[in-house]
């Protein structure tokens, strides 16, 4: 009974997980940038919708709001930053070096901001529970994070492989130099996907603080498992950036059973590792 | 006096740990937030030696060092199958397991509430109570490890390090065994951070979690890319400006509540506008 429960719980927090995993995951097989600081638009998200929401905007609106604001975040960050770093011809690391001190400015910004403590939101709606039968319950805002979590993944899905901006992005995954010459502009689009994955991120960004509260620091080991999750599911896979965060929450929901939860990270990371020696390129490896 | 002897002790400890960082990120181009971890490491092993045991000081030193060696080296491993971004997702899950233990692990580091009382370190029957008498051991590991470091850059073992970070393809193609050499620099890196967080613990006589978290990593890495990665002279630097930088910002009003974030935020600020405008830092070589 608790392992379903538990199951049931692994599944909510992974199809979390999942949209921060392909949201990365569009980031990182485009600008080849791992963008640590995706973690600090994660948290901010939820951030911009607390505010709002403390100042009467709906629920829905202020989500929405968080997404346009956390899209231009996004894009300043690549036209401000990457984009120079790129001109100046930055070193890899160079680049990793200044995203890291981007995710520490805005989680301290936060911090200063509306100070370290875990903020809760306000809303009578969101504690109401579920229940799913055989005394599995879940909370309202729960039940709405698998759903709209599943409806993104469709969405990315689609948006990927059907519509002409999804395709110049792929396009221009696979080979910027080649995009380059047919004039599909990259510059451009790595402005557009970092918007666009800045946005999407807001989705579980916004939805999982509304169950478990706010707090500036919070955004790292999220984004940890679903880089994990990503490089396990096989770089540029979309299903299985998603598929793997299921799994692995699933399985250090699991762990509960057996372990205190402080020790989840290492269930994570024990994954990790698993895959780094026996498949380090990931099970639905594009190529 | 006092106050600048503590200082000069501090700095000297954060450049031992600074050359550690280097050595890593610098020379071999391996990135790396999971110095914290190993120094934290060093500093509780040699907190637990002397609380607990008759061993003194040194043999606790040793101990720390050897334990830090072996931990960088497995920390080193699984990444050395894949390189490049795989690196930075193995050093943040570390880093975050880390904490976790130094947290949760009450019986052995004390928890959050940390370790008080630890004892002053002790060499060949003479206790070193005073500031001046620690200036005067921190000067001298500090020392060695600087000529430890310039002797390594000289060394043919030193511009293989670089060849790998310039190629590792080529250094391969020439027959060299990149394996064991960035085996050896984790080691040699774990050593130098082990004996720094010794160090640290005996001098403070009091450590917790927060001493080596990821902020902790990050106020590392400023150091050294403010300092100037790739150098010994940036590692010196580095460590005695940013220590003195918390100083700087006292003479401003800024509430207490946020002082902690607000430092944090100037060493993220301080990343990016290096990362931009100087990467190479203040004494170091082009990154």
């Amino acid at each position: 009974m608790v392992a379903l429960q538990l199951f049931v719980n692994g599944i909510v927090t992974g199809c979390a997980l999942g949209v921060v995993a392909i949201s990365f995951s569009l980031i990182y097989s485009t600008l080849r940038i791992f963008h640590v600081a995706h973690a600090g638009i994660y948290t901010m998200g939820g951030y911009v919708a607390y505010s709002l929401v403390m100042h009467g905007v709906p629920d829905i609106l202020a989500l929405l709001l968080a997404m346009v604001a956390a899209a231009m975040a996004g894009a300043a960050i690549q036209v401000l930053l990457y984009q120079r770093l790129a001109a100046r011809k930055g070193t890899h690391l160079v680049v990793l070096i200044a995203s890291l001190g981007l995710l520490a400015v805005i989680q301290n910004l936060l911090a200063a901001i509306y100070s370290a403590n875990i903020l809760q939101f306000p809303g009578a709606w969101s504690g109401e529970i579920v229940n799913l039968g055989d005394g599995i319950r879940l909370t309202k805002v729960q039940f709405l994070t698998v759903i709209v979590c599943i409806l993104a993944y469709i969405g990315m899905m689609l948006f990927a492989h059907r519509t002409l901006l999804g395709k110049r992005i792929r396009a221009v995954a696979s080979n910027p130099f080649l995009a380059e010459i047919t004039r599909l502009r990259p510059q451009a689009v790595y402005v557009y996907v970092i918007a666009i994955a800045s946005a999407v991120v807001c989705l579980p960004g916004v939805l999982v603080p509304y169950d478990l509260g706010l707090q500036p620091y919070g955004g790292v080991t999220p984004l940890l498992t679903a880089t994990i999750a990503m490089i396990a599911g096989g770089v540029g896979s979309i299903t299985g950036a998603f598929l793997l965060s299921v799994a692995i929450s699933v399985v250090q929901n699991l762990s509960l059973l057996v372990m205190p939860g402080e020790w989840s990270i290492g269930v994570t990371f024990f994954v990790f590792v698993i895959f780094m020696l026996f498949r380090p390129t990931g099970l639905f490896a594009a190529r | 006096m006092d106050f600048l002897l503590s200082y000069l002790v501090l700095a000297e400890i954060y450049v031992l740990l600074g050359l550690s960082t280097n050595l890593l990120v610098g020379i071999v181009g391996i990135f790396s937030v999971s110095q914290a971890a190993v120094f934290g490491v060093g500093a509780y092993i040699v907190a637990f030696f002397l609380m607990n045991t008759s061993v003194s000081f040194l043999p606790a030193l040793a101990v720390a060092a050897i334990c830090c060696v072996v931990l960088n080296i497995v920390v080193t491993l699984p990444s050395l199958r894949v390189s490049g971004d795989y690196f930075v997702v193995t050093s943040f899950g570390i880093q975050l397991l880390a904490t976790a233990v130094f947290t949760n692990w009450t019986g052995g580091t004390g928890g959050a509430n940390g370790l008080p009382g630890i004892p002053p370190p002790d060499v060949f029957g003479i206790q070193l109570a005073s500031n001046a008498q620690l200036a005067l051991l921190t000067s001298i590991m500090a020392g060695l490890g600087c000529i430890a470091f310039w002797l390594l850059m000289r060394a043919p073992f030193g511009r293989l390090l670089r060849a790998i970070r310039e190629d590792e393809l080529a250094v391969a193609a020439a027959g060299k065994n990149v394996l064991r050499a960035k085996v050896s620099a984790a080691a040699l890196a774990g050593a130098f951070a082990g004996v720094s967080g010794g160090l640290y613990a005996t001098f403070l006589s009091f450590i917790d979690p927060s001493s080596f978290d990821l902020d902790a990593s990050i106020l590392l890495l400023t150091m050294v890319v403010v300092g100037g990665a790739r150098t010994l002279a940036g590692s010196i630097l580095g460590p005695f400006v940013l220590l003195a930088l918390p100083q700087l910002l006292s003479l401003v009003e800024i509430p207490t509540t946020i002082a902690a974030a607000a430092r944090q935020l100037v060493y993220g600020l301080l990343l990016i506008v290096f990362m931009l405008f100087r990467p190479q830092g203040l004494l170091g070589e082009k990154l």
